[in-house]
C-alpha cells in the first residue's frame, strides 16, 4: 500500500483503512474470512496437577482448514495453554508471553508462575478491548500448586477446578458437570478430558478429528499429542493409484540442459556463507 | 539517542587516528578481574576469577557468568553493570529473533548482535563506550564455538582467549597447553590452572566460577560441588 501510515506512538491498533474497507465492501468486494479454530478446548485439576486437552480442526467458516492442528500452546516448560477464537491472535499471543515469561525466568533465576502468565496475557488482551479474539484456558503447576485459569478476550478471568472454552464448551462442560469431582488421578483425569473433547468433536461441527492432552505434574510435563484418534482417514484404495508405463499416449520429446552440470566432487559452499571477523 | 544538547557523540578521533575512549574502555578491561575460554572439541568451558571486596558479601548473590539462551553463555571482564545491560539487551534480541525467524538464534548471529550493540555506543550522542570484554560461548549447528567481544564492538573467534588483569600470562600458559583435539573435561582443568597461575591467594569452589556447554547443548553454570570435584583432579 503506498504513502506512509503513522502507528499510534504507544501501540495498539490503528483503525485509519476502516472506512475504506466498508467502501470497498459495499460495492460489492467480498472481505476475506479469518480462520477461527471453532473450537473444544477444557482444563481440569487433578490430584497431581493439572490435565489440558484440545480437538484439532481449525475451521474457515464452512471449510475444515487443518485436520490436525495443535492447540495446545507452550508457555514455559511448567505451564500450557490452550487457545480458542482467531487461530493467528491465540497463537501470536501465547508466543508473545512464552517469550516475555524466558526473560523474565533469566533475570529471576526462577521457574515462571502460573499468574505471571495470567496476568500478563490479561493486561495485553484488555490493551486491545476484545479486537484480540483469543480466548485461552491455561494451566500449570509452580511452586505455590497447580493452577487453572480461563482468559476472555476482553482480559476479563476465571479461576477454576475445571473449565471449558470454544464453540464445543457446551458439550464438553456437560460432561465435566456430571463426572468431575476433586482429587482424581492421573488416569481418570486424562480419562474424563478426553471423554470432554470427545463430546465437542462429536456434537459441535466446529470441533473435530483428534483428541490432544497434556499432563502437567509437579515431576514435569507430558504432551500426548493425538492422545485419541476417533476419526480415522479412510482411503478406498490401500495402494494408491499406479501409473504403468504405456497408458499415456507420448506426442513428442525435448530434452534440454538447464543448469550447470554438477562436478565430481559434490556441490561447492560459496565463499560468502564464511562469516568475516576481526571487523 | 540522548538529549538534543548531546546529540554529538563524545566518542571522538584523536590527531592519531585512534579512539582514546575505546582505549581507556579497554585499559578499564584490562584492570578487571581476569576471566578465560577455551573451546574444545566436543564443548566450550568459560570461567572467571569471582573475588569479592570483603568476606561479608554473600558470594552466593553475585553471578558473573550468565546464560543469554540455553545453548549461549558468557563472560566478562570489567564493569559488572555495563556487563548486566549488555545481557539484558542480547536476551532480548534472542528472543527477538526466535519470534522472527521460528529458529533458535546461531552463536555468530548473536555475537554479531551483541557487537552491533557494543559499537552503537560509541557513535552516539551522550553515551560512553561499555567497560566490559565478553566472551560468548555456545554450541549450535555449526559445533562449539568461543568469540571474544571488545568495548569497540569487534569481535574475534578463539580456540582460547584470556582477559583481564593477568591476560598476557594467562594468554601465554593457554598457548603452551592447548591441543586441537581437547576433550572438554581436559580444558575444564586447563582452566582451572590456567586462573590458578595469576591467582592472588588460595583459589576455592567459592572464588571461581565456570560456566560448560557440552554437546548436548546445555549451558550451565557449575556448582561449587562440581567445582570442587574438579579442583580436586587438578591438584
Amino acid at each position: 500500500m503506498a504513502g506512509s501510515m503513522e502507528l499510534p506512538a504507544k501501540g495498539g491498533f490503528c483503525f485509519d483503512l476502516c472506512r475504506r474497507n466498508a467502501m470497498l465492501e459495499k460495492s460489492g468486494l467480498k472481505m476475506p474470512g479469518f480462520l477461527k479454530t471453532g473450537t473444544t478446548i477444557v482444563g481440569l485439576v487433578f490430584k497431581d496437577g493439572v490435565v489440558l486437552g484440545a480437538d484439532t480442526r481449525a475451521t474457515e467458516g464452512p471449510i475444515v482448514a487443518d485436520k490436525n492442528c495443535e492447540k495446545i500452546h507452550f508457555m514455559a516448560p511448567n505451564i500450557y495453554c490452550c487457545g480458542a477464537g482467531t487461530a493467528a491472535d491465540t497463537e501470536a499471543v501465547t508466543d508473545m508471553v512464552s517469550s516475555q515469561l524466558q526473560l523474565h525466568r533469566y533475570a529471576t533465576s526462577r521457574e515462571s508462575r502460573v499468574v505471571t502468565a495470567l496476568t500478563l496475557l490479561k493486561t495485553h488482551l484488555f490493551n486491545y478491548q476484545g479486537h484480540v479474539s483469543a480466548a485461552l484456558v491455561l494451566g500449570g503447576v509452580d511452586v505455590t500448586g497447580p493452577h487453572l485459569h480461563t482468559v476472555y478476550p476482553h482480559g476479563s478471568t476465571d479461576t477454576l477446578p475445571f473449565a471449558t472454552m470454544g464453540s464445543g464448551s457446551l458439550a464438553a462442560m456437560s460432561v465435566f458437570e456430571s463426572k468431575y469431582k476433586e482429587g482424581l488421578t492421573r488416569e481418570e483425569g486424562i480419562q474424563l478430558v478426553a471423554e470432554a473433547i470427545s463430546a465437542g468433536i462429536f456434537n459441535d461441527l466446529g470441533s473435530g478429528s483428534n483428541v490432544d492432552v497434556c499432563v502437567i505434574t509437579q515431576g514435569g510435563t507430558e504432551y500426548l499429542r493425538n492422545h485419541e484418534e476417533p476419526n480415522p482417514r479412510t482411503y478406498v484404495s490401500s495402494k494408491g493409484f499406479s501409473f504403468a508405463t504405456g497408458h499415456t499416449e507420448v506426442l513428442s520429446t525435448r530434452v534440454r540442459q538447464i543448469g550447470p552440470v554438477v562436478a565430481e566432487g559434490g556441490p561447492v559452499v560459496a565463499e560468502g556463507d564464511v562469516m568475516e571477523e576481526g571487523l | 539517542m540522548g538529549d538534543s544538547q548531546y546529540s554529538f557523540s563524545l566518542t571522538t578521533f584523536s590527531p592519531s587516528g585512534k579512539l582514546v575512549q575505546i582505549e581507556h574502555a579497554l585499559t578499564a578491561v584490562g584492570s578487571g578481574q581476569t576471566s578465560l575460554g577455551i573451546k574444545a572439541a566436543n564443548g566450550v568451558v568459560i570461567a572467571t576469577e569471582k573475588k569479592l571486596p570483603s568476606i561479608l558479601v554473600d558470594e552466593t548473590s553475585v553471578q558473573k557468568i550468565q546464560s543469554l539462551t540455553p545453548n549461549i553463555g558468557v563472560v566478562y571482564s570489567g564493569m559488572g553493570p555495563d556487563f548486566r545491560v549488555l545481557v539484558r539487551k542480547s536476551r532480548k534480541q534472542a528472543q527477538q529473533y526466535y519470534q522472527l525467524y521460528k529458529e533458535t538464534i546461531p552463536v555468530t548471529q548473536l555475537v554479531r548482535e551483541t557487537a552491533a550493540v557494543m559499537q552503537e555506543f560509541t557513535q552516539s550522542g551522550g553515551v560512553r563506550p561499555f567497560g566490559v570484554s565478553l566472551l560468548i560461548a555456545g554450541y549450535d549447528d555449526n559445533g562449539p564455538q568461543l568469540y571474544q567481544v571488545d568495548p569497540s564492538g569487534s569481535y574475534f573467534s578463539w580456540k582460547a582467549s584470556a582477559m583481564g588483569k593477568n591476560v598476557s600470562n594467562a594468554k601465554t600458559f593457554l598457548e603452551k597447553r592447548y591441543t586441537e583435539d581437547m576433550e572438554l573435561d581436559d580444558a575444564i582443568h586447563t582452566a582451572i590452572l590456567t586462573l590458578k597461575e595469576g591467582y592472588e591467594g588460595q583459589i576455592s569452589a567459592n572464588n571461581i566460577e565456570i560456566g560448560v556447554i557440552r554437546a548436548d547443548r546445555e549451558f550451565k553454570v557449575l556448582t561449587p560441588a562440581e567445582i570442587k570435584d574438579f579442583l580436586e583432579e587438578v591438584e
